[in-house]
């Protein structure tokens, strides 16, 4: 492995920024999860986990953005600027670099449709927001795919691990949904517990 | 005072009452109604009753009390400015089980209900209608409005087609969000405000929510005027209303009456019993408050009087329990009724109605810990102000008014006895509350 220069600077530049960017994006689906479960970080109340989940997301964003302009600025490939967006776009690494544009896709939708959310439906800003679910396993793939960097050694445990944690998180989401009252229930759920202990019976009771 | 008792309403001259129920307390039909009212005094102009109406000083009778021009102009302004027609529902979801009034106005004078609805559909441009009411509680409310519909489309008397809708059986599904939803094909449960349904309705639309009574009497004031409206009442809260009054019988007796009328004679009955016997009154329903029978001969049933005692008019409920029930129970057991009718979607509501009701019901049945009434207290006050609905604000407020009403009440069931000598319930709770999502709808 040669040392950093003037000819290699942007090249790994453009490949710490990616993975500064994977955790980044890691961490905010881990807090899009937490979000959505109403969960709690210790020391922090309920609306700065919401606020840290968005805060998060647009410093994800600044890292894609120089993850993708310096591999582009780099000369040693030729990576069209076109292909960040565009799928196959890319002559270097065609398929590999088409899920990161396909990913970069995905995330613009939801982070555009989160900056507009009020002026849209919720069922409309949460069908995109989904899409994040889509985004980061496509995200993970180009990481791991497109530089060898991702495939031996640390990097490729931290990679391992960010895959780990997200579906165990995506599991404790689906659990604890499943595990929830229906509205419509949850009053004589807690009724039946609360009330268990003493009992009025037919309101004919006098002490 | 004016008194339909099982539907006999008696005559007095001096005051004109009653104004909405029919005297003879019989059902009337398309020919009695205008025999009585005349017909329908359209105004040919959106907008132009309004200021009848603000002038009258009408305010909503569901509840609220929210002054009805104000209502009606935010619609207007809505429909004009957004370049959509509104919509109009009649509010006859009287979800509040001691209260029957508006289903009495349903059966015996529908078309009073309707002409009213017309002329407010008229008064903010609407082009829908929707009359919304509980199913058969006692009487076949439906098919005598199905009828009383049929009776003004061979009259010719309606201008737009009026639609009726029927409300689930939750206490919820007359409040005004909760109706819109209901209405769009959802559960009966209320939604946040904003946007209000003034602005942004049924389908989008603007959207005027009126209780039944008030459209009654709006349908009066478009015939006779603001000054006829304000010979009864008071400056500040002008006009009459209906009145559900339960004395120690537990019968339900609708009586219109002046606002502003003394408790006094309202409680004590035509024989005067109720003064004897009569412990505490409950003011409002179960969103109401106790009072204490003492109190309460001194004031008189207007907001203005009744703040006093931090009671509110309401929807016109007046209980008078007799003195051999315990006031304890019967709250213990309405606030349970209140808590299972929580919808479940406000985490104050949903987790403090039921700790309040359980920690009432061990007051009641006299196991209550040291820490019971201090925990009923704090609750209360967690759960007010913190929900999409008032449910909770009211459910604390009934609560705290019995704790501080029966408060020598609670002294006796510390020491395990209790001043109730009847098992026999007393105030109306149904039965059945909800299991599924289906029971909302």
């Amino acid at each position: 492995m040669s040392g950093i220069n003037s000819s290699t600077a942007l090249w790994y530049a453009s490949r710490a920024t990616g993975v500064v960017a994977l955790l980044l994006i890691t961490a905010v689906v881990l807090l899009g999860l937490l979000v959505t479960r109403q969960g709690r970080l210790p020391g922090l109340p309920r609306f700065a986990v919401t606020g840290l989940h968005r805060n998060l997301s647009l410093i994800a964003v600044v890292f894609v953005a120089l993850h993708v302009l310096t591999a582009v600025a780099d000369g040693y490939v030729d990576i069209p600027l076109t292909a960040a967006v565009v799928p196959l776009a890319s002559p270097y690494e065609r398929l590999w670099l088409g899920l990161g544009a396909v990913s970069l896709d995905l995330t613009i939708a939801v982070i555009v449709t989160s900056l507009l959310r009020r002026h849209l439906s919720r069922r409309l800003w949460r069908g995109v927001h989904l899409l994040a679910y889509l985004s980061w396993p496509v995200a993970w793939l180009h990481s791991i795919t497109a530089s060898k960097d991702l495939q031996h050694g640390w990097l490729f445990l931290l990679a391992v691990a960010c895959a780990a944690v997200v579906v165990i998180a995506v599991v404790w989401r689906l659990a604890a949904a499943a595990r929830d009252v229906p509205r419509a229930e949850r009053v004589g759920h807690l009724m039946s517990v609360m009330h268990s202990r003493h009992r009025m019976p037919e309101r004919t009771g006098r002490p | 005072m004016i008194t339909a008792t099982a539907g006999m309403p008696v005559g007095d001259t001096a005051t004109g009452l009653p104004r909405l129920l029919p005297r003879g307390g019989q059902p009337e039909g398309w020919h009695a109604h205008t025999a009585r009212h005349g017909r329908l005094p359209y105004r040919g102009h959106a907008g132009d009753l309004i200021p009848e109406l603000s002038a009258a000083g009408l305010t909503g009778r569901g509840g609220a009390a929210f002054p009805v021009g104000r209502k009606l102009s935010a619609v207007l302004d809505a429909a004009r400015s957004r370049r959509r027609a509104a919509v109009v529902i009649a509010n006859g979801a009287e979800s509040e089980p001691a209260s029957d009034k508006d289903a009495t106005l349903l059966w015996l004078a529908p078309h009073l209900v309707l002409d009213g609805l017309q002329l407010a559909a008229e008064a903010v441009g609407a082009e829908a209608a929707i009359l919304y009411t509980h199913a058969n509680r006692r009487r076949d409310v439906g098919q005598r409005l199905r009828q009383a519909i049929a009776e003004r489309a061979a009259a010719g008397a309606d201008r737009i087609a009026v639609e009726l809708a029927e409300a689930p059986p939750r206490f919820l599904s007359g409040q005004e969000t909760a109706l819109v939803s209901h209405l769009s094909g959802g559960p009966a449960i209320p939604t946040f405000i904003p946007p209000r349904v003034t602005e942004r309705g049924l389908g989008g639309d603007p959207t005027l929510v009126q209780n039944v009574e008030t459209l009654a009497h709006l349908a009066l004031i478009a015939r006779h005027g603001p000054g006829w409206f304000r010979q009864v009442g008071t400056e500040a809260e002008p006009g009459s209303m209906l009145c559900t009054i339960r004395r120690a019988d537990g019968t339900p007796r609708i009586t219109e009456v002046p606002l502003g009328m003394p408790l006094r004679g309202l409680i004590a009955g035509p024989d005067g019993q109720g003064l004897l016997s009569a412990r505490a009154v409950l003011i409002g329903g179960y969103h109401g408050s106790w009072v204490p029978a003492a109190e309460a001969m001194g004031l008189t049933l207007d907001n203005h009087s009744l703040a006093a005692v931090g009671a509110r008019v309401g929807a016109g409920i007046l209980i008078t329990p007799p003195p051999d029930r315990c006031g304890l129970i019967e709250t213990a057991a309405a606030v349970r009724y209140l808590a299972l009718e929580s919808a479940g979607q406000c985490g104050p509501c949903l987790n403090g109605l039921p700790r309040i009701a359980a920690a009432l019901t061990e007051i009641a049945v006299g196991r209550q810990r040291r820490q019971t009434q201090g925990d009923v207290e704090r609750w209360a006050g967690l759960v007010t102000g913190r929900g999409a609905c008032h449910h909770p604000d009211g459910t604390a407020r009934f609560v705290r008014s019995a704790l501080l009403t029966f408060a020598d009440e609670v002294e006796l069931h510390k020491q395990g006895r209790c001043s109730g000598t009847s098992k026999k319930p007393y105030l109306p709770i149904p039965r059945d509350s909800a299991r599924t999502e289906e029971d909302w709808i």
